[in-house]
């Protein structure tokens, strides 16, 4: 899906820019997503050190083993071969819901990491690894503060106004995304 | 909220002294894991970065977005939101300052202003997340991933321009 999606994305991309009369403008563009990848990178290391640093105390203080065994339960009905990742799972959502972006990232790479390691087939993403993607891409938010910030700045009477029917639809994206996992589990038959 | 993690910090590392675990030696072992991660998760993103600049580069996303608003206006989202609506899956900084541009344009509490503002809040950046994730481990086959991903962008717009009308 990844791969098709960014053959086809090129693709489109360096013929439109060739009708357009200029071919090169192509690997411009190219080019400047490669440079943001790595400004991006930069600007995030500080983050990752800081944050992969503490969770590691937690997990050697054996305090994400702790969280891990109370969480496993729940989130059983949503990715029954979890493995030791219902901490980092609950702590990514959990940081998620806050609008603590910075800090979701470490834990959900930390997600991956101990999903990928209970995952039969290393390079195809396992039915716990969609699951948990979908649902961190649907986003439950308790303070979207992104958009409140932009909102202030555009001068928004009252700008907390939209925080209620965010976390209704967030809440509904994450039900329609629940649901089509499990469409696709039963469905594709693990294929 | 300003207080609670900072807190959180200090009490996980006074918990680490009494459970006798070094948390000087174990921040470094775990720190240290996250410089061969962002060396994996590099490439991923160039490539996923750059296909998106180049799409947007290449008119292909407005070009799709006039030709989706007819079919948008159906289903209830008005045609001034497509833009932002296929932006947001893609890019959450260019999303945002397209955002700030809507709400000069449209008014912050009008209508538009504030549906707009609830699709920023309850989607988020898709193809970025997913390139980051899958990348970080090295898996190359996202299955169902993308699609269920979408089906709750999608659910969330729907209902999020619903909920705007009636609240």
């Amino acid at each position: 899906m990844m791969g098709f999606f960014f053959a086809i994305s090129c693709i489109i991309g360096i013929v439109l820019c060739c009708f357009g009369g200029s071919g090169s403008a192509a690997l411009d563009c190219l080019l400047a997503g490669a440079d943001s990848a790595v400004e991006l990178s930069i600007s995030l290391a500080g983050t990752y050190l800081l944050w992969m640093g503490l969770i590691n105390v937690a997990s050697e203080a054996g305090l994400i083993e702790k969280l891990a065994a109370r969480m496993h339960k729940p989130l059983r009905l949503l990715m029954p071969d979890a493995g030791d990742a219902s901490a980092s799972v609950t702590l990514n959502l959990a940081a998620n819901f806050f609008g603590l972006g910075s800090a979701a990232t470490p834990f959900g790479l930390d997600a991956m990491k101990r999903l990928n390691t209970v995952n039969p087939d290393k390079k195809s993403a396992s039915n716990a690894i969609c699951m948990f993607l979908a649902l961190n891409a649907s986003a439950i938010e308790f303070m979207p503060t992104g958009v409140i910030a932009v909102r202030i700045a555009c001068g928004s009477a009252d700008a907390y106004d939209i925080v209620l029917p965010t976390f209704v639809s967030s809440v509904f994206s994450a039900a329609a995304a629940i649901l089509a996992c499990k469409f696709f589990e039963s469905g594709a038959g693990g294929k | 909220m300003k207080y609670v993690i900072p807190i959180l910090v200090a009490a996980l590392l006074a918990y680490a002294l009494i459970r006798r675990v070094n948390p000087y030696e174990a921040f470094i072992r775990g720190a240290a894991e996250a410089v061969p991660m962002l060396l994996r998760v590099l490439p991923a993103l160039a490539a996923m970065l750059g296909a998106i600049t180049l799409l947007r580069g290449c008119g292909a996303l407005d070009a799709l977005g006039n030709r989706l608003s007819p079919v948008f206006e159906k289903i209830g989202i008005p045609s001034e939101l497509t833009p932002l609506i296929l932006l947001r899956p893609f890019s959450g900084s260019a999303s945002l300052a397209l955002l700030g541009d809507m709400l000069t344009r449209y008014g912050a509490d009008s209508f538009i202003g504030r549906a707009a503002s609830v699709c920023v809040g309850s989607t988020e950046t898709i193809f970025y997340t997913l390139a980051l994730y899958c990348g970080s481990v090295g898996i190359s086959k996202t299955r169902h991933a993308l699609p269920a991903a979408l089906a709750g962008c999608a659910a969330g717009v729907v209902s999020g321009i619903l909920l705007v009308r009636i609240m």
